[in-house]
């Protein structure tokens, strides 16, 4: 974790209209991220924390208040500026995965290079390189249908990584995993973290969000608490002490 | 940025991924533009065969004929017997006597008449014509003689007969010699004419009988007037000044002053020519907007299928929009896609109209010809139907929020 601020939010807000019904989502929040932070954010339904999480990956503009992102100034943004710095600065991790289901491993992590409007050296090259990265170098040419849970999820993840951006957003990337699919890929963002990524996690299980730096809690749109963690989870040391599949059914016989 | 190609590849995808839907989706396009195409290729192929078989009577023509030419159009005329008696053989002997720049002159009355040989019988054609038709009108003789001047002013019971007649009525005999019977009266073969093809009208133009014009209206028909005048000029330079003339002249001879109307038309073979062309082109247009009635129906349809498109695919705009794709990326990938499909059908339809066209050509007494720019206008009107029928969906898919796209099914 350096001194860098990377995102910087004042006072937040942001509301909804559904129907005839105003939802104040978020109600005036402020949170600071440093560079190489590894960051929970955690909370019941309606917390605001899909809010929050849509604001800081720029899918969304604040209603009032400042959010920076390195220090430009989202709420100033038009489509097009956000859709380039999602594509630059953001990389999503989706709990439903969100990989296209007509594309190959491949072609999924060289999607966000489609979009960005200069040119990549050795693009292809970068591509195999993540994909190897996160252990997935002979299915470069399945079809998400051919992937497990977890293999999805880590085209997600080189998919994310691709544009090399600023930041991660993941949204409950463990939810539809199993606990030891899960701890892999926390073990994984645990990596990145190392190399210096700053990653921001969004989780309903505090197990998961154990594995981090810091817990945000939000309720009813505001921050009630910042929880430093001072000796995360490791996911490495928690695999090696999980029994395999094929033990654990051995054992249940 | 994504690149025309990649687009075009990404477009070629999403069509093969369910076969059925984008063939049935092209359908409308296909006949359409089949349509649209084989219509212009039939309307093209009778406007060549207009100008070659007026070509084929003979270049530098001059044409008069009975009546009020503001009315009449073409030699369709000659069929009509409202009291048009105004043209006389004597008419001929004037423009013979007095017209300096015609080379030849010719009277003809055209009708249809069954001609009979032993137990052998056919309805024919006759034109009842002077010995100038040889070089007026181009017969050719292919054995025997055409008749002569003395056969006309003697009104002989003389025929010529053209390929078909000869050839249904006598096979591979030489007629020459022999006694047919046309209306009931005897008629000697003197010669038979080469083969002159079918003209524009359909009418097999060697299912005919050439007499002379005195024996027509003296013995068969009896009438004293002609159908038709025509005359043949050296150069097509000269047809305007020997239209001048001949006006004169037949003025001066039906008695008609210089500021009454005149009770013949006198038209070149130009004029004719433009007149034909100018009818079939309507024509032409005319069917041709019927039958791009499909292309709007098929554009429709192509506009359906690209909204159900963008509704299946609403994840998948969200998660590019999520990764950095911009709205004009996202138009642009369905208007391609909407754009390839239409063209696609475009170019099956055109291949549809070829292979009409090639069969009709064939098979039947249609003639057609495809021109390239009756092949590039289905192309960009292809391309023109993908881009308007397109443009909606591509936009609605353009403007969707991704957030709520995100989470759609």
């Amino acid at each position: 974790m350096t001194d860098k601020i990377i995102i910087k939010i004042e006072n937040l807000a942001k509301t909804y209209k559904i129907g005839d019904f105003k939802v104040r989502a978020l109600r005036g929040v402020d949170l600071q991220i440093n560079e190489g932070e590894f960051v929970a954010v955690m909370g019941p339904s309606g917390s605001g924390k899909s809010t929050l999480m849509n604001m800081i990956g720029c899918l969304d503009i604040p209603d009032s208040g400042k959010y920076f992102i390195e220090s430009i100034d989202v709420s100033k943004l038009n489509d097009n500026q956000l859709a380039e710095i999602r594509n630059k600065k953001v990389g999503f991790v989706f709990q439903t995965f969100n990989l296209l289901a007509r594309l190959s491993t491949f072609q999924n992590v060289e999607l966000p290079t489609i979009y960005t409007r200069i040119k990549i050296k050795n693009k292809n090259k970068r591509i195999h390189e993540y994909i190897e990265s996160v252990g997935l170098k002979n299915k470069e040419k399945n079809k998400p249908s051919e992937l497990s849970g977890g293999e999805r999820q880590r085209v997600a993840i080189a998919r994310a990584l691709i544009n090399n951006p600023t930041i991660i957003l993941a949204d409950e990337p463990t939810g539809n995993l199993d606990s030891r699919t899960g701890e892999e890929i926390m073990a994984i963002f645990q990596k990145l973290n190392r190399e210096g990524k700053t990653i921001i996690l969004v989780t309903h299980e505090l197990e998961i969000a154990l594995h981090t730096n810091k817990i945000i809690y939000l309720r009813d749109g505001l921050i009630i608490k910042e929880e430093i963690i001072e000796n995360p989870s490791s996911a490495e040391e928690i695999l090696l002490k999980m029994p395999n599949l094929e033990d654990r059914i051995s054992a249940a016989n | 940025m994504r690149t025309f190609s990649e687009n075009i590849k990404i477009a070629f995808q999403s069509l093969f991924l369910n076969k059925l839907r984008s063939v049935l989706t092209m359908l409308g396009i296909i006949i359409g533009v089949g349509a649209v195409v084989a219509v212009m290729s039939i309307g093209a192929g009778a406007q060549d065969s207009v100008i070659k078989s007026i070509q084929g009577i003979g270049s530098n023509l001059v044409i008069i004929m009975p009546g009020d030419s503001q009315r009449d159009m073409g030699p369709m005329n000659q069929f009509s017997s409202s009291g048009k008696e105004s043209l006389k053989l004597q008419d001929i002997e004037a423009i013979q006597k007095y017209a300096k720049h015609i080379e030849g002159v010719m009277p003809l009355i055209l009708s249809a008449a069954p001609v009979v040989y032993m137990n052998k019988g056919s309805n024919v054609s006759i034109y009842a014509t002077s010995e100038s038709a040889v070089s007026v009108y181009n017969f050719e003789i292919d054995t025997g003689k055409f008749f002569s001047k003395s056969d006309v002013g003697n009104s002989a019971n003389v025929a010529v007969l053209g390929k078909t007649i000869r050839e249904k009525l006598f096979g591979t005999d030489d007629p020459v010699g022999k006694s047919i019977k046309i209306m009931g009266k005897n008629f000697k073969v003197i010669g038979t004419i080469k083969s002159k093809g079918t003209n524009t009208f359909g009418q097999d133009q060697d299912n005919t009988i050439a007499i002379p014009i005195t024996t027509a209206m003296n013995k068969l028909y009896g009438q004293n007037y002609l159908n038709l005048i025509m005359a043949k000029t050296g150069t097509e330079k000269e047809m305007a000044i020997a239209s001048e003339e001949i006006t004169r002249i037949l003025k001066k001879q039906h008695g008609i002053k210089a500021d009454e109307k005149n009770d013949f038309s006198i038209q070149s073979q130009t004029e004719i020519l433009n007149t034909l062309s100018a009818v079939t082109n309507i024509f032409t247009i005319a069917i041709s907007s019927i039958a791009a009635i499909s292309l709007l129906v098929g554009g429709i349809g192509i506009m359906n299928i690209m909204l159900v498109s963008v509704t299946e695919r609403t994840r998948e705009i969200g998660i590019r929009k999520a990764i950095g794709a911009k709205n004009k990326d996202i138009l642009t990938q369905f208007l391609t896609e909407s754009v390839v499909l239409s063209l696609t059908g475009g170019l099956m339809g055109i291949v549809f109209a070829y292979i009409i066209s090639i069969l009709l050509n064939k098979y039947s007494p249609i003639s057609t010809s495809i021109s390239i720019s009756s092949i590039l206008l289905a192309i960009s009107f292809s391309t023109f139907v993908g881009l308007f029928f397109g443009i909606y969906p591509a936009m609605s898919a353009a403007k969707l929020n991704p957030i709520e796209a995100l989470r759609h099914e």
